[in-house]
């Protein structure tokens, strides 16, 4: 993590432009006004002195301020925090609702109908530019038809479950479509590979109930792989899906990254990459316990 | 029916909303579409537009859709010809403010003299940082001989005074002894004297604003009772809301979205000239052919501006010919122009010495080639288009261009060092015509913006002079001459005014535009939605 700090740290400052370049358009900021305001946010000190102070605040804790409304860093990401979460984890069952069935019966029915329209969808679920997808669906569902909000999270003057439920929708199938593509056909795969194993094979014919041979016995060991996808999906989901967000007007943690880094927030920027680069280490290693668990190969 | 207005929709045409949820803007709730959310609700402390907070905090003073400076929280302008202004012999100027009776903070207690003083105090305290300090650090003090009376005395003489106090004051009462830069309870939601105090700010979402029951205009004002500004980064989905009709208002609609717009039902597109231009900024310090007043003659003359905007602005924004704008009470049309001659153009060069001697279409002179980056912004259109118009037609003359795009936060960074060759932008100009920051020798950067790295002196001598003089005719007078100087030199290529396009429901009465940072909201109090 230390090391990631220090990259990060380096990357974002050696890009060009700054914290205080949003003050230039304003000819009302004049040089002076530049140079008080830098001295105020301690970016006139040596690199290497603001990283070891930010540094040795943020491991007791303190995230700092962040340089476009001066308040705490962990105040903005835990408020934005939660429409992420939100998003991402009705996305994730959409997604699997979704990619589960498909996968099976494309494995089960090899070369059917169910097979080959799913082999298309995926590759369409794939190749989407998720902005182009998420417009179309505003322009068509939300607008043309009226059935959904176009955006934001919810309305106003609202704010219900269903009102809330009724934003969810368009952006949850926009992050959805691409995941359940890839997932649908890493669990055909799986599962196609599963059903050539002789226990199955025993399992028919011993009478176990096609039902029940497919679902216990080969989905289960076939889902192996595609928890580890899942999980490993879950942690880009979890840091924040940028484009679904700016389409949908979607205040989470994408939002919120894309401000501070047209700003140059760089304690709000710290802070999100070194939570996304912790969530992708947690996220990592409950793949590789959930594989364990589900494969008794791997003990 | 449905399914047809899906497929128009998809085609690009403009069908009204068919949802009977989404109600059109009325005198309950008017939802605004937009850009960004703002930093802070304190006016001296944003770097983002002030629509939202122009609705709840009043200035003394406010320009007007002319850019005309009235009265608002002052009962006038203060000038030399009504006594408001006296110039003292030691060099210093004396400003004496008259409020306007009556006015009170939105929790009642009265707006006074001393919370003008407590402002200029604040702004030049060591321990609050504002935006900007211009202007307040060269007052020397305030006296405040009676509640209504704020004599602001500068040490200099300082033309834009009128404009000191466009963003209100501080409140006294709140803020006295207190970290401003920390205070978040009033830079989330600020006291003012405005039509609106704020009602909710949901963080990444919206700002509600709601009327004050007992506004200083009168009670039947403002008319709108709630006004909802939604936040919408994303220029697509702000103009999808406005199809449909999810927001009603949308200021600053880019000119590449005018076509989707223009024919919404229930809309109107208010288009006025801004108080911005777009130009071709000459770094003279990196590029040494920019020296030469024939080289920036000729590229400007190799410049067809009227088929740039009737080709890709579609003919919404005017050709210009200089910095301050046709809104400003300081311009001139009276100034040397360069229409689009290549014949002209190549003359130019050749008799700079630029030659093409080896027959490869780019000009030489001292085995050097006539070559240079032009850089802009990258992910704006209309920009990159022009820059390629710009590439071809200096091309056709001779010269070699590259065309670099780069993000807006690393443009403003390389421009204020002063790292590129040529520039293709736009200038933001203040509400007083002040030109000095942008074209006096000793304003290059870091000092200023003078980034052409323009040297005449008799120009900066008339900047100057205009900077400290208070009489408009007089200000006037050396303000042409400066202009007329800056195109004389064609010290840059100006292309075009930064025409402004606010989208605003049909039916909206007391609309007007304003051209400045004041915004559209600056009259909001005077909007009522028209009831059938």
């Amino acid at each position: 993590m230390l090391l990631v700090s220090v990259l990060v740290f380096a990357l974002l400052h050696a890009a060009p432009g700054g914290p205080l370049s949003v003050y230039l358009e304003n000819p009302g900021v004049r040089p002076e006004d530049i140079e008080r305001l830098r001295r105020a946010l301690g970016l006139d000190q040596p690199l290497a002195t603001q990283y070891l102070r930010w540094l040795a605040a943020f491991v007791r804790g303190d995230w700092g301020f962040s340089l476009s409304d001066g308040r705490p860093v962990a105040e903005r990401m835990l408020e934005r925090a939660p429409a992420t979460l939100e998003l991402a984890a009705t996305s994730l069952v959409m997604a699997l609702l979704a990619a589960v069935p498909l996968g099976v019966r494309s494995a089960v029915r090899r070369g059917g109908w169910v097979d080959r329209i799913g082999s298309v969808a995926a590759l369409t679920g794939v190749s989407l530019p998720v902005f182009w997808f998420g417009l179309l669906l505003q322009l068509s569902i939300a607008i043309g038809l009226g059935w959904l909000p176009s955006s934001g999270r919810s309305s106003a003057f609202e704010g219900g479950a269903a009102d809330r439920i009724r934003h969810l929708i368009l952006p949850g199938i926009v992050l959805a479509a691409v995941h359940a593509a890839a997932w649908s056909r890493y669990l055909r795969a799986s599962m196609i590979g599963i059903l050539s194993q002789r226990f199955i094979l025993a399992g028919e014919s011993r009478g176990v109930p096609h039902r029940r041979l497919m679902l216990r016995h080969a989905l289960r060991n076939a889902a192996g792989p595609l928890v580890t996808v899942v999980l490993l999906d879950a942690a880009l989901l979890v840091s924040g899906a940028v484009v679904t967000e700016s389409v949908f007007a979607w205040p989470g943690l994408g939002g919120l990254f894309t401000e501070a880094l047209a700003r140059r927030d760089y304690p709000v920027l710290m802070a999100f990459l070194m939570v996304t680069s912790v969530a992708v280490i947690m996220l990592n290693l409950l793949a590789d316990l959930a594989h364990r668990v589900l494969d008794p190969r791997t003990r | 029916m449905k399914v047809l207005r899906v497929v128009m929709l998809l085609a690009g045409f403009s069908v009204g909303s068919c949802t009977s949820d989404r109600g059109g803007a009325s005198n309950d709730l008017l939802v605004v579409g937009y850009d960004r959310e703002p930093d802070t609700m304190n006016r001296f402390s944003t770097h983002i537009l002030e629509d939202i907070q122009t609705c709840v905090i009043e200035g003394l003073t406010v320009t007007d859709e002319r850019m005309n400076v009235i009265p608002l929280l002052a009962s006038e302008v203060p000038t030399l010809d009504n006594g408001g202004v006296r110039l003292r012999p030691d060099g210093g100027m004396d400003v004496t403010w008259r409020l306007r009776p009556g006015i009170r903070w939105h929790d009642g207690v009265p707006f006074t003299s001393a919370d003008i003083r407590f402002t200029v105090e604040a702004i030049n305290s060591p321990y609050y940082n504002p935006e900007s300090t211009d202007g307040f650090d060269r007052i020397e003090s305030v006296e405040t001989p009676d509640s209504l009376t704020a004599i602001v005395k500068y040490r200099e003489v300082y033309a834009p005074y009128a404009l000191q106090f466009v963003r209100g004051a501080l409140p006294r009462h709140v803020l006295a002894g207190r970290d401003i830069d920390g205070a978040q309870d009033y830079n989330r939601n600020p006291l003012g004297t405005g039509p609106y105090r704020v009602a909710e700010w949901k963080t990444g979402e919206y700002v509600l604003l709601e009327r004050v029951p007992d506004y200083w205009r009168g009670d039947s004002l403002p008319a709108i009772r709630r006004i909802l500004f939604r936040f919408i980064a994303n220029t697509t989905t702000r103009i999808n809301q406005l199809r449909g009709g999810e927001v009603h208002v949308t200021a600053l609609v880019p000119w590449d979205k005018y076509r989707e717009v223009k024919d919404i039902p229930g809309l109107s597109i208010h288009r006025m000239p801004g108080n911005s231009y777009e130009h071709v900024t000459l770094n003279e310090r990196s590029v040494e052919a920019f020296r030469d007043v024939r080289v920036r003659r000729a590229l400007t003359h190799a410049v067809d501006r009227e088929l740039i905007v009737r080709s890709i602005l579609d003919s919404l924004a005017p050709v210009i010919h200089g910095p301050i704008q046709s809104v400003s009470w300081a311009y001139t049309d009276s100034v040397a122009r360069y229409d689009f001659d290549p014949a002209r153009a190549k003359a130019l060069l050749d008799e700079a010495g630029w030659r093409d001697g080896d027959g490869d279409g780019v000009r030489e002179r001292n085995g050097k080639r006539l070559s240079f980056t032009l850089i802009t912004q990258a992910g704006f259109a209309v920009r990159e288009n022009v820059s390629q118009a710009l590439q071809r037609m200096w091309r056709d003359v001779g010269v070699d261009v590259r065309i670099q795009l780069v993000d807006g936060t690393s443009i403003s960074g390389l421009w204020f060092e002063g790292k590129f060759d040529a520039m293709l932008h736009w200038w933001h100009m203040p509400a007083d015509p002040e030109l000095t920051l942008f074209f006096a020798s000793d304003r290059t950067p870091p000092s200023g913006r003078n980034i052409n790295y323009v040297d005449d002196d008799s120009l900066t001598r008339l900047l100057y002079a205009s900077d400290r003089t208070v009489d408009q005719n007089a200000r006037r007078a050396l303000l042409v001459a400066a202009q007329q100087r800056i195109a004389d030199l064609a010290v840059e290529i100006p292309l075009y005014n930064v025409t402004r396009l606010d989208a605003v429901p049909s039916n909206l009465e007391g609309f007007t535009g304003n051209p400045t940072n004041a915004g559209i909201f600056w009259n909001v109090h005077a909007w009522r939605i028209k009831t059938p």
